[in-house]
């Protein structure tokens, strides 16, 4: 068989203005992730920190550096050995801050 | 993930009950035949189901996502013109059934179940859709292990007796459905049956539901036919629900949100009258054949034959609520 894969669609034309975390999402089964971050409008700066969790209740960071969005676009980062949970905490700041993105997150065995 | 082969005997399926008798007695001297339903009860894999003669599809969750996905409206490339309630479905999960105080609780059978999450915001649904169109009208059966949860709270409340727990009323409902075309333009007709643990106001129900009214298309909110409501997307209006006669069931909570009881289920409707035939849950037979079905009173162009499943759990609370299902199995009586 060939390995499982699956593409989530974790937040759909959101706006956010301000701080926010995505919802939980179980990903024990997978070995690599990948989040994808379009940002279709943006006023300000919005940075995004990957976060875990043994629980999906209790969460700290993962480890590497924010990433941080100036520019719309889309952007991404990897990860691997996150345990069962994975999330993201997103900051928007500036003068009249506004994000509106699609936010995907790939996981592959 | 655990991924498992097995085979199954040329006998097929069938049950005892559809297996003439004359072919399970077995003369002396003669060939012996192998007892169809024997096959099924020895095989691990199934013998928790009771398929109708012809399994259209077994999803074990094990094996990843088998078609399970996000219910969304109709678009014409813009999500930001998806209709309220419609745009916000959540993706399905693979779970691993893991809490914060036990770990790893895993599935009925194996490691992972299909988990619906919504969000933890008063009257969110999270639902999942699996499509697909029927070969011929028949008699269809939808079998299915779950459980159900709410999130975990740290509220402490100090009423509670040890056993019974506050958090039961912190789950909203479960609903099934499907969304079928009979031919070609129509008629379009949705079935559908919703386990409302608590009603609208927060008291514990416990009930077997159907709808009243249809759940208004995306054609229809475009016509001007539809008001836009985001508390209840099955339905034009909230309240429109009827209790299923003998349909009240209290299920096995287990008293915490972190201890899973798998529930069996099957519900088998007919697609050559267009309706409900009978629902089955653990102990609880419901007959259901004079059960209205609504049918559309419009043609519905593109959806020829459509057969479409869908699960959802709504929150009624400002807390996530869980559907977990271990394993669905879809079978046919021709």
């Amino acid at each position: 068989m060939v390995n499982n894969s699956f593409t989530a669609v974790i937040e759909k034309n959101s706006t956010f203005t301000g701080p926010f975390d995505t919802e939980p999402y179980e990903a024990a089964w997978a070995h690599e992730a990948r989040w994808f971050i379009r940002a279709m409008d943006l006023q300000g700066t919005l940075s995004l920190t990957p976060q875990v969790s043994p629980d999906g209740l209790f969460w700290c960071n993962e480890g590497r550096d924010p990433l941080v969005i100036r520019q719309p676009g889309v952007y991404s980062f990897a990860l691997r050995e996150f345990g069962g949970w994975l999330r993201l905490h997103g900051d928007v700041t500036g003068e009249q801050a506004k994000a509106k993105v699609l936010i995907y997150l790939v996981l592959k065995e | 993930m655990n991924r498992r082969f097995f085979t199954l005997g040329l006998g097929g399926l069938a049950s005892a009950s559809q297996v003439p008798k004359a072919a399970m007695e077995q003369p002396a001297g003669q060939q012996v035949m192998l007892d169809p339903s024997a096959l099924l009860l020895a095989n691990p894999e199934l013998s928790r189901f009771r398929p109708l003669r012809r399994v259209l599809f077994y999803d074990d969750f094990d094996d990843g996502i088998n078609g399970w996905v996000e219910l969304q409206a109709n678009h014409n490339g813009n999500l930001d013109d998806l209709r309220p309630g419609f745009n916000d479905m959540r993706p399905p999960q693979l779970s691993s059934c893991t809490f914060f105080d036990v770990g790893t609780h895993g599935s009925l059978n194996g490691t992972y179940s299909l988990k619906l999450a919504t969000r933890p915001k008063p009257f969110h649904s999270a639902v999942a859709i699996k499509r697909f169109t029927y070969s011929q009208p028949c008699r269809v059966q939808l079998e299915m292990w779950f459980t159900y949860k709410p999130e975990q709270t740290f509220d402490g409340d100090t009423h509670w007796d040890g056993n019974a727990s506050p958090a039961e009323l912190n789950f909203g409902d479960i609903t099934l459905s499907t969304d079928i075309c009979g031919g070609v333009g129509g008629p379009r007709y949705m079935l559908v049956l919703r386990y409302a643990n608590t009603d609208l106001e927060g008291k514990m129900v416990q009930k077997w539901m159907y709808n009243t009214s249809l759940e208004p298309t995306t054609k229809m909110y475009r016509q001007g036919r539809a008001v836009p409501q985001i508390v209840d997307h099955h339905v034009r209006n909230v309240n429109d629900w009827a209790d299923v006669p003998g349909g009240h069931q209290p299920l096995c909570f287990n008293e915490m949100p972190t201890k899973v009881n798998w529930h069996y289920l099957r519900w088998v409707f007919d697609l050559r009258t267009r309706k409900h035939e009978e629902l089955q849950v653990n102990e609880l037979a419901m007959d259901l054949r004079n059960i209205p079905v609504l049918t559309y009173d419009q043609p519905y162009y593109a959806v020829n034959h459509l057969l479409n499943l869908v699960i959802d759990v709504r929150t009624h609370k400002a807390v996530r609520n869980f559907l977990f299902i271990d394993s669905v199995l879809v079978s046919q009586d021709v």
